[in-house]
């Protein structure tokens, strides 16, 4: 099936097996590899992207669901300069030990602030609920997207 | 102590994380070879069962390159636990098996030109079992009516003893005796399993491991392919978490032997459930406690009866049963203990490393006991820990090295001053309502700073000063997401003067890494390495301080050295790096040492939580309201990844306590076997942890540095389960707590 999108800001046309899981066609055809895998069944969050500024996880998603839509990862996220804060927050506050949920964080927190720029503490816990971390135990990436909201910049 | 450190305690920010930010971090799965093939591990379905396996079908799909089983592979037995080759264990396990001992075993290795391939390949393979009884649960494994391994399911045991406890018991005024049971644990690693290998043109052997100890993934594989050690390097790659999980080479074997037969890249990857059906866990137990004291709050005598649930392969069996049984020793004073540890076959997934190396596990069950038995002379827990805790100095009572600075007492005293422990215990059930009930609860717990006293642990360093004036070190670290690389790099930059950003510090490989004989495990980085490095940083600085002397005609005294520049009152600065310069050309030398570092000892580390719940009567749901942890971890080489450490090992160590356990059928099948089902904390269930740390020094230690990473998973459980037995006057001793069991406990009250 022949599908037209908008990856990271580019649009594409291409002939795809629309029964390709969204997560594959991501990291395989696109070379998308900050679209993480750890459950593949929508649990763990790794794979988590935007589509259409929404948080999705992209592992129960097939790449033919996507003709027509937005999607969205921290590449491109770093293309429009939107990353920066983040990942300075993220990192400056040692939210990132092995960084296997990272970007997929990164995507949820991304996906809050879309929705509401000034979320509070427990709205932001609560956007994360479906990203799993074995590493940090939440709080620091917590107290990161904090900062994020409240403008703290980070050198 | 000197405590005006210059990068030692600094919050400096680690030089991987903005890259894993950006998505642009290689794991495992990111990379890709040329030409490379893909793999998948056909994992039996049966627990107990001779493997038949016919290739043809499998065979026939498009793509599918090779099929290997039990048949193809070299028959040398091996012990995946094994980390060293003089390391005493029972090697029993093949590359591919003939026998399955666990639903997720090894039984196939799939390859093909991609990964749909391979997976249609795995779906088409003929596979036929002629099955044995499954012997699942430790209760199962005592009947030896099914067999699993030689001819017994005792995999081993042994008594620990000091004093004589059973006459002990006697003098005792009160007698307190609980059993209790803790789960197998999934390490949950975000990052699945995987290896890559490929050969390279000199026909070495060349492994990209997501894993701890690269030597002895080396070892393993040269024992499973009978092939030189000095031909296969193992390089540590980026590793999406490990917890232990990745310790033992589970892929490395069989993925090795698949390039070295098709001469070609391979990759195989595990899925969710496969890691946790088909991988290693936290090995379950039940224990048995018997506390004998006196009216003042005296332990007299303690006997621990602990039966560990070994799993498929012998693995881990004696190693943690031992590990077990020795922290059993070195929290209290007990004159008379015994511990009897017995770890048996099961058909389920084999034992393996976990956070904190049955620390968990021995304290789970001995905190509770502790907390009944203040409660039988109605003494405060803090107080009664307090009467019976080790001090600084003390030696260990069955002769393993001595206890170092054993703060355990500061922490108990600081952190139940931090908490308001003694007001909010008066106080805690004046919040109780009808619908819910809460409690506060306090543990202490120990672990260990690597393996002196029971394994060769020493490491060599090799340090350079380049001419662009960076700090080359090598040594056989593994950095699994805790900030390694940057512990090393601070404990360098402070010996050095320079910063963290002039030192590169290579992770484990094989072909780089001088040798290492542990790897990064139990607990010995920081304190061995750390202290490996420190070492050969102050030999190398000393080498560029007389070298400077020779060239410039000064005495040593003379000398200022300072973020990276080095000069006299009568010459002008110069960089390390340029003195390194001018030692090749002047002096014909250049600036590099190795040294070889023996640990000096194996103190012990302490820490203690304090927590309050909040259970609901009627759901049997239990929130963590408020958590205080307390360390005794030397001095803090960065404060950030000890907090880091902190607050996820109380992630690890809450979700043992109340909801994580990988649950087995009585056929021997996983009922946890994704996400969905096996339920590790998540953001709304994961209180705030307040963390308190005692930075007293640890003299063996690098600038006072002891161990913290594993310790954290050890108390804030046992708290845990102490706050709800605390707030439901019962007596949990089962993990985990799940609702089921606290509906039960509330309805029995
Ligand atoms: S991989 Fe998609 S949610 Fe886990
Ligand atoms: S940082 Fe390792 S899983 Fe989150």
């Amino acid at each position: 099936m022949e599908i037209k999108a908008t990856i990271n800001g580019d649009e594409i046309v291409k002939n795809i097996n629309p029964n390709k899981r969204l997560v594959d066609f991501l990291r395989d055809d696109m070379n998308l590899k900050s679209v993480k895998e750890g459950c593949s069944e929508g649990e763990c969050g790794a794979c988590t992207v935007l589509l259409d500024k929404k948080a999705v996880t992209s592992c129960t998603l097939f790449a033919g669901q996507i003709d027509g839509c937005e999607i969205t990862t921290v590449e491109g996220l770093e293309k429009t300069g939107e990353l920066e804060l983040i990942m300075k927050s993220f990192s400056k506050n040692g939210a990132i030990q092995c960084g296997f949920c990272t970007p997929g964080m990164i995507m949820s927190a991304k996906a809050l602030f879309y929705k509401n720029s000034n979320p509070s503490k427990d709205e932001i816990i609560k956007a994360i609920e479906g990203n799993l971390c074995r590493c940090t135990g939440y709080n620091k990436i917590v107290k990161s997207i904090e900062e994020v909201r409240d403008g703290i910049e980070h050198e | 102590m000197n405590k005006n450190f210059r990068y030692i305690g600094k919050r400096i920010e680690r030089d991987d994380s903005l890259d894993k930010a950006r998505g642009k971090a290689l794991y495992l799965d990111d990379i890709e070879k040329n030409n490379m093939l893909h793999g998948k591990i056909y994992m039996s379905n049966k627990p107990h069962a001779f493997v038949s396996i016919n290739k043809e079908s499998a065979l026939k799909v498009e793509g599918v390159t090779h099929v290997f089983t039990y048949e193809d592979v070299p028959k040398n037995l091996y012990c995946s636990h094994q980390w060293f080759p003089g390391a005493d264990v029972v090697e029993d396990e093949n590359i591919l098996q003939k026998k399955a001992r666990f639903v997720g075993d090894r039984i196939a290795l799939i390859l093909g030109e991609s990964k749909e391939a391979v997976n249609k390949g795995i779906k088409a393979l003929e596979v036929s079992y002629d099955e044995l009884e499954p012997v699942i649960g430790i209760d199962e494994a005592k009947k030896d009516r099914s067999i699993i391994n030689g001819d017994t399911n005792l995999a081993f045991s042994k008594i620990l003893s000091c004093g004589d406890a059973d006459s002990a018991f006697n003098e005792c005024d009160y007698i307190i005796e609980d059993e209790g049971s803790t789960p197998k644990v999934h390490h949950s690693a975000i990052e699945n399993h995987g290896c890559l290998s490929e050969m390279d043109e000199f026909n070495n052997i060349v492994v990209y491991a997501p894993c701890q100890v690269v030597f002895q993934v080396r070892h393993i594989i040269a024992k499973a392919l009978d092939y030189p050690y000095s031909k296969i390097r193992v390089k540590k790659i980026t590793i999406g978490g490990s917890f232990g999980g990745k310790g033992m080479p589970i892929l490395e074997t069989v993925c090795a032997f698949a390039s070295l037969k098709t001469g070609r890249p391979v990759k195989i990857t595990m899925n969710r459930s496969e890691t946790i059906m088909g991988s290693r866990s936290r090995n379950s137990t039940r224990i048995k406690i018997k506390t004998g004291f006196n009216k003042d709050g005296k332990i007299i005598a303690r006997k621990i009866d602990a039966e560990v649930d070994g799993g498929g392969h012998f693995t881990n069996a004696a190693a943690v049963t031992m590990a077990m049984g020795k922290k059993a020793f070195r929290l209290y004073k007990i004159k008379n203990q015994v511990f009897n540890g017995k770890s048996y076959y099961t058909n389920t997934v084999p034992g393996g490393a976990c956070r904190g190396y049955g620390s968990p596990q021995i304290h789970a069950i001995s905190e509770i006991n502790i907390d009944n038995c203040a409660k039988k002379i109605n003494m405060d827990p803090v107080k009664f820990r307090l009467i019976n805790a080790v001090d600084p100095g003390d030696k260990d009572p069955i002769g393993a090295p001595e206890l170092g600075n054993a703060r355990i007492k500061d922490c108990l005293i600081q952190g139940a001053e931090a908490f308001n422990w003694v007001e909010r215990k008066k106080h805690i059930k004046r919040k109780n309502t009808s619908r819910y009930s809460y409690g506060i609860g306090v543990a202490a717990g120990t672990h260990g700073n690597g393996y002196k006293g029971a394994f060769p642990d020493f490491t060599n360093v090799n340090i350079s000063i380049l001419p662009n004036n960076r700090i080359w070190i090598k040594i056989g670290i593994h950095d699994l997401g805790c900030g390694t690389v940057l512990t090393m790099q601070q404990i360098a930059a402070e010996v050095f003067k320079i910063s963290t950003k002039n030192i590169d510090v290579p992770q484990g490989d094989t072909f780089i890494s001088p040798y290492d004989s542990a790897g990064t495990q139990a607990s010995r980085v920081t304190f061995v390495c750390g202290g490996a490095v420190k070492k050969a940083s102050e030999v190398i600085v000393n080498k560029m301080l007389e070298n400077y002397t020779k060239l410039f005609g000064c005495s040593l005294e003379d000398i200022i050295y300072e973020d990276g520049y080095i000069w006299t009152k009568n010459n002008d600065k110069i960089s390390y790096g340029d003195l390194a310069d001018l030692v090749e050309s002047k002096l014909e030398s250049n600036l590099e040492v190795s040294v070889k570092y023996n640990s000096p000892g194996n103190p012990a580390v302490y820490a203690a939580s304090f927590v309050e719940v909040k259970v609901d009567n009627y759901s049997g749901l239990v929130e963590v309201e408020d958590i205080l942890a307390v360390h005794d971890l030397g001095q803090a080489i960065n404060k950030t990844l000890v907090e880091g450490q902190i607050e996820g090992g109380a992630q690890m160590s809450i979700g043992m306590a109340l909801s994580e356990e990988i649950e087995y059928r009585k056929d021997g099948t996983v009922k946890t076997d994704n996400f969905s089902k096996y339920h590790i904390i998540n953001s709304p269930s994961m209180p705030q942890v307040k963390s308190l740390l005692i930075e007293d020094g640890e003299p063996g230690g690098p600038f006072g540095a002891k161990s913290v990473g594993e310790i954290t998973a050890v108390t804030p459980g046992p708290a845990v389960i102490n706050a709800i037995n605390d707030a439901l006057s019962c007596n949990i001793c089962d993990h985990p707590a799940t609702p089921e069991r606290i509906i039960k406990a509330v309805l029995n009250k």
